[in-house]
């Protein structure tokens, strides 16, 4: 059964968290001398196989071979000794230090005990070269930009023989200048017989640099096909589910606009961000994980500043970077990130419930505990939240009770807007179907919600309207008849410049 | 879900067994009483109504400083400028009033307006200035014990008497400081549980990136949490400076981390969102036991701060250790698994009283209950020349046959009078008191006169308060002779530079004061500089070496102590009996060593141990009724190379 030329071979991998099945038998495989392109959505499963791969999880069932043999990954330790390098979106190198210590961190070579650095600076000098980045060894890491960045961390996996390099989304960050340089190295390394697993939304860079293409949709391996494969055919894999009732939106007449925002820009994140918002209404965003999306809706909740533009209240400008007027004039945001932005985990429920009318609650300095128990009771009971009591620590809730805790200190507030950053992230499939029941009588009373995810058939089942964001930019409008996942991710993937000086992402 | 259901059942069932929930909830409960039932059987004197009063208002000041850092510690700071801050308040007060004859009303809004203010500053670097919390107190830690020795000059100033009474007893029982403590707590509780700004904290602490994007104005809070730290600590520094009748600007060093232990004993994490008002006062209690029940067991002073150590180690490792047990067992959702925690927690909390018990019963040394009891409170055992004084004490004492207790006062005044009350309340014979400060002393030794024990002085006196006697060499008489023995080795004619002791100290203030008297007599002889080394020999070489590249030309050095000199000697290196003459104080063995090998030209010798000798044979005298004289002199004599041999140290 062992090519020579194989790698890596991954077969019927199954990997499930608490509440979610993230990989659910992924076969893969990758020879000497390829580039094979891993494709899915956000959230289908790539990160978690990688990490498998890395030593970051370990695989519940399921085989991965490397050279023909079965092999438990159980670290970084492990990968590093079977030639596999990961390269990540968040790059792993210690600014502070230089090029050459970042590269041979941990391993610097010794000379009586003490770092030679000569001949560290020397080797380092040797693979940049082989990279073909002009940097100096002694320079430090903290001045380099993304690019050069890159090529260090490529650098640092060529300096420990990697066999397999695994990159994720690499040309997410990068100006289509650099993308060319980082694809001519890619292309050399192939030459000298690397496996490369790469992982990109950007369909036209497969064709340019791929020879297979893995799609991984829902946890599962879906296909693989070669890399010509057509785009269209590419986009219909990776999204091709088939939509049922699991999508409850109960449409109502759209009202007065609540929300406007108008040419919203923030220098080099995103750029003339126009929309409204009216009541009754459920306004998708989608787009792809780096095209602005949660940066513009900070944004208009005050979190972050901007530089353009204005938000607008009926009618009223909100100040800037101001979360309090955001809030006094009805908006509110359950950030994306529930666990880091959204608890206090080790507080009670009642207390996370209440933290929003906190101060409305608060008269002559003292809090008006027992309205604030009755109030998180009530809310707790109309959301449904399973829990021992309103006592207990919401670190202890499931994902989706989670998230109930942080949408229901809102529902307390009477918020008018409420901006959803990736809702059902995590969250299992019983759970996802009471937060969109929650939307749905949210919008019946008159309220709006602004919605984003990277779960399509979530965007296209419960909004009225979708906006596309790419790259900073509104790439289009699209109501909820004419959003098909075709049209979707056509505008997602694709360009939407009027200005050259548009950056790729963040 | 299923471990949600779990969760709720495994709770039903703790709340079965009241009390050992109660236990098993707070670690530091537990801790408590195990060491009160272990001090209670390991001394007599631990469980009567008088000692358990005296632990309340030892524990008043940490508990009140503690109150205010456990704000700031659940919202996720840390407070390192409440000890000085205290000082500072209480130095601001004393100053306004007595110095400055402001009312004492406005001296007091003055110096709560003070503690408030060092907090507004605290809190506006951390939220405004964007500095971490660590820094910016630090920096505040030193500009308020700056600050408050500016104003007060280094010199104590007395408390005017009607805040004083602060220090008293209501109803002749109930000590005012425990009142205050309690009146604070309550408070603490009321503001943390009920009070909008309460109920941020927790938010902040637990993720203050959540709290901001509910909307709460986190940088505001901030400066008000500091500034409750702030009046805190001023309420603090009130209560300490009433208990000793006099503002001590070197007051409260260190009791910030003594608060930052309590709170955390208490509890609470560093890491912010967790702690409770009942949890620090329990913690500055354990913190007050152990050192009133280590005096009662006449522990030696060193072993004492191990002992303390270790403790706050095992109380904070028995409350992780069952935190932990709590988070691991609900999401595993076995009850044998919680079981086996359960039990772990047990077992550590059996070890840990089994080293209280063994520790002590091992560290005091056995006591028979028929020979007299002298107790001796040094203001510090860090300095050879108390340790000789020590040594001469227990010389003494054991050809006499008597048992006699040490405590080192570590140079703050507060932790002394509270080992003088324990001492009262143990019922010694007679007590010897070095104290830190002769002001700051008194009302301790006055309630040791209540109670019809005779108090002895030793090296320096007692302020307003009766004293059997004072053994004593005359410090300013020192300086005096050190000026003439320099001005005469020089001839009467150069520059020389002082290097003074801690400042503050009366010690050292007497001997600058003999010394500058001393120096009138001989006008040739110029001070270039005057600056403070802290009695201490690395700061003696430290600040030496920095003089000498100001004044590299002079010609004698007078140190107030052999330390400094012996410091100053290594900065100088030959120079040093040469083309320098230095003398010291004290008479100290590697002082006298000095003088034998010529690089030290004089010490003004003290005979240490002959104080403690005496003080000794005084306490016992005084004891037993007979008649002591109230001043005895021990003779002061400037040692050179000629007469050295005839002092053995």
């Amino acid at each position: 059964m062992s090519n020579p030329d194989e790698l890596l071979r991954i077969e019927g991998i199954r990997k499930t968290f608490p509440g979610v099945v993230a990989l659910d038998g992924v076969d893969f495989d990758l020879r000497r001398g390829e580039v094979h392109v891993l494709l899915g959505e956000n959230g289908a499963g790539k990160s978690t196989l990688i990490k498998m791969l890395s030593g970051a999880y370990t695989p519940d069932s399921g085989r991965i071979l490397v050279g023909g043999e079965q092999v438990r990954i159980h670290g970084a330790q492990d990968s590093e000794r079977l030639g596999i390098a990961t390269i990540y979106q968040e790059f792993n190198l210690v600014p502070d230090l230089t090029v050459a210590e970042n590269i041979f961190l941990g391993r610097q070579p010794r000379r009586f005990g003490m770092i030679d650095r000569r001949r560290m600076e020397a080797e380092a000098a040797e693979l940049l070269k082989r990279v073909g980045v002009n940097v100096s060894p002694r320079a430090q890491v903290r001045e380099l930009g993304i690019a050069r960045l890159q090529m260090v961390e490529i650098a640092k996996a060529l300096s420990l023989n990697a066999r397999v390099l695994i990159m994720d989304e690499p040309t997410a960050v990068l100006t289509s200048e650099e993308v060319e340089k980082l694809f001519s190295i890619v292309r050399a390394l192939r030459a000298d017989g690397v496996g490369i697993v790469f992982i990109t939304h950007h369909l036209e860079e497969i064709a340019a640099l791929g020879d297979r293409v893995t799609v991984i949709r829902d946890g599962r391996s879906v296909g693989q096909v070669p890399a010509a494969t057509p785009e269209d055919e590419l986009v219909r894999l990776m999204v091709g589910r088939s939509i049922e009732q699991q999508y409850p939106r109960e449409r109502t007449d759209a009202g007065e606009a609540l929300l406007k925002v108008e040419g919203l820009t923030r220098d080099g994140v995103f750029h003339d961000v126009s929309f409204e918002v009216r009541a009754g209404e459920v306004v998708g965003i989608a787009g792809l994980v780096g095209a602005g999306r949660t940066e513009v809706v900070r944004a208009v909740f005050g979190a972050d500043p901007y530089d353009k533009g204005a938000v607008k209240v009926a009618g009223s400008q909100l100040r800037r970077h101001d979360v309090g007027a955001a809030m006094s004039a009805g908006i509110g945001l359950v950030p994306e990130d529930r666990k880091g932005q959204g608890l206090v985990l080790d507080a009670s429920v009642e207390e996370n419930l209440g933290l929003v009318t906190l101060r409305s609650a608060t008269r002559g300095g003292l809090v008006d505990l027992k309205g604030q128990r009755a109030a998180a009771a009530r809310i707790a009971e109309q959301l449904g939240v399973r829990m021992a009591g309103l006592g207990q620590q919401v670190r202890t809730l499931s994902g989706g009770n989670q998230q109930k805790v942080v949408i229901g200190k809102w529902l307390l507030a009477d918020t008018k807007v409420l901006i959803l950053d990736e809702p059902t992230r995590g969250i299992d499939v019983g759970a996802k179907v009471e937060i969109y029941q929650l939307i749905n009588e949210l919008t019946a009373a008159g309220a709006a919600v602004l919605m984003i995810s990277s779960d399509l058939p979530e965007v296209l089942g419960m909004s009225d309207r979708v906006l596309v964001m790419a790259q900073g930019r509104i790439a289009g409008e699209l109501p909820a008849d004419r959003a098909t996942q075709d049209a979707v991710m056509a505008l997602a993937v694709s360009t939407p410049t009027t200005e050259t000086e548009a950056s790729r992402g963040h | 879900m299923a471990t949600d259901t779990l969760k709720s059942t495994a709770g039903a069932g703790g709340a079965s067994g009241g009390l050992r929930r109660l236990l098993l909830d707070n670690g530091a409960l537990t801790a408590l009483i195990v060491l009160v039932v272990a001090l209670s059987a390991l001394s007599g004197d631990f469980l009567t109504t008088d000692n358990l009063l005296n632990i309340g208002v030892q524990a008043a000041v940490t508990a009140i400083l503690a109150f205010g850092v456990t704000f700031v510690i659940v919202s996720a700071g840390i407070d390192l400028s409440v000890g000085s801050v205290a000082a500072l308040s209480a130095t601001v007060l004393a100053w306004s009033a007595t110095n400055e004859g402001v009312p004492v009303v406005l001296a007091v809004l003055l110096a709560i307006g003070t503690g408030i203010a060092a907090g507004l500053v605290n809190g506006f670097l951390i939220s405004y200035g964007k500095l971490p919390p660590f820094i910016a107190t630090l920096a505040m830690l030193s500009v308020a014990r700056g600050l408050s020795l500016v104003i007060s000059q280094g010199s104590p100033i007395a408390f005017p008497d009607s805040v004083s009474h602060l220090g008293d007893t209501l109803g002749g029982w109930l000590p005012v400081p425990v009142l205050v403590m309690i009146v604070i707590w309550l408070l603490t509780a009321f503001v943390l549980r009920r009070t909008y700004i309460g109920r941020s904290m927790y938010a902040i602490g637990g993720n203050e990136e959540a709290a901001r994007l509910s909307g709460l104005r986190v940088k505001k809070q901030k400066l008000a949490i500091y500034a409750f730290s702030g009046l805190f600590a001023a309420a603090a520094g009130i209560v300490l400076a009433s208990r000793l009748s006099s503002a001590q600007p070197q007051a409260a060093q260190g009791y910030e981390l003594d608060a930052i232990a309590a709170v955390v004993i208490g509890g609470a994490s560093l890491a912010g969102g967790t702690g409770k008002a009942s949890g620090t006062l329990i913690g500055a209690l354990i913190l007050a036991v152990l050192r009133n029940g280590l005096n009662l067991l006449s522990v030696s002073a060193f072993w004492q701060q191990v002992v303390i150590g270790v403790v706050i180690a095992l109380a904070v490792l028995v409350d992780t250790v069952r935190r932990k047990a709590g988070a691991t067992a609900a999401p595993a959702g076995t009850g044998g698994g919680n079981k086996g925690k359960q039990a772990l927690t047990y077992v550590l909390a059996a070890v840990v009283a089994a080293a209280i018990v063994g520790a002590t019963s091992l560290l005091h040394s056995g006591s028979s209950s028929t020979t007299q009891k002298v107790g001796l409170s040094l203001s510090t055992l860090n300095n050879p020349f108390f340790v000789q004084i020590r040594a001469g004490a227990e010389a003494e004492a054991k050809k006499l046959g008597v048992d006699l207790t040490v405590t080192d006062a570590q140079n703050d005044a507060s932790q002394q009078a509270n080992q003088l009350q324990n001492f009262t309340s143990e019922g010694l014979s007679s007590i010897i008191v070095n104290p830190v400060d002769s002001d700051a002393a008194s009302p301790a030794v006055r309630a040791a006169n209540k109670a019809d024990i005779p108090v002895v002085g030793v090296d320096r006196g007692v302020n307003k308060a009766d004293t059997a006697a004072l053994v004593a060499s005359d410090n300013v008489e020192g300086g005096e002779l050190g000026a003439k023995a320099l001005a005469e080795k020089l001839g009467g004619n150069g520059t020389i530079v002082i290097l003074q002791g801690q400042a503050g100290t009366s010690a050292s203030r007497e001997r600058g004061a003999g010394f500058a008297e001393g120096l009138k007599a001989y006008p040739g002889i110029k001070v270039v500089a005057k600056q403070p080394a802290d009695f201490d020999r690395t700061k003696g070489l430290d600040v030496m070496t920095n003089l000498l590249q100001a004044h590299p030309d002079i010609d004698g050095v007078f140190a107030e102590n052999d330390e400094m000199a012996l410091g100053a000697i290594k900065a100088l290196g030959s120079k040093a009996g040469k083309s320098v003459q230095v003398v010291g104080f004290d008479g100290t063995p590697d002082g006298l060593k000095a003088v034998e090998a010529g690089t030290l030209y004089a010490s003004v010798a003290q005979q240490p141990k002959e104080l403690g000798r005496i003080a000794v044979d005084n306490a016992l005298r005084a004891a037993d009724g007979e008649k002591v004289s109230e001043m005895v002199k021990v003779p002061v004599k400037v040692v050179t190379k000629e007469n050295v041999a005839g002092f053995g140290g």
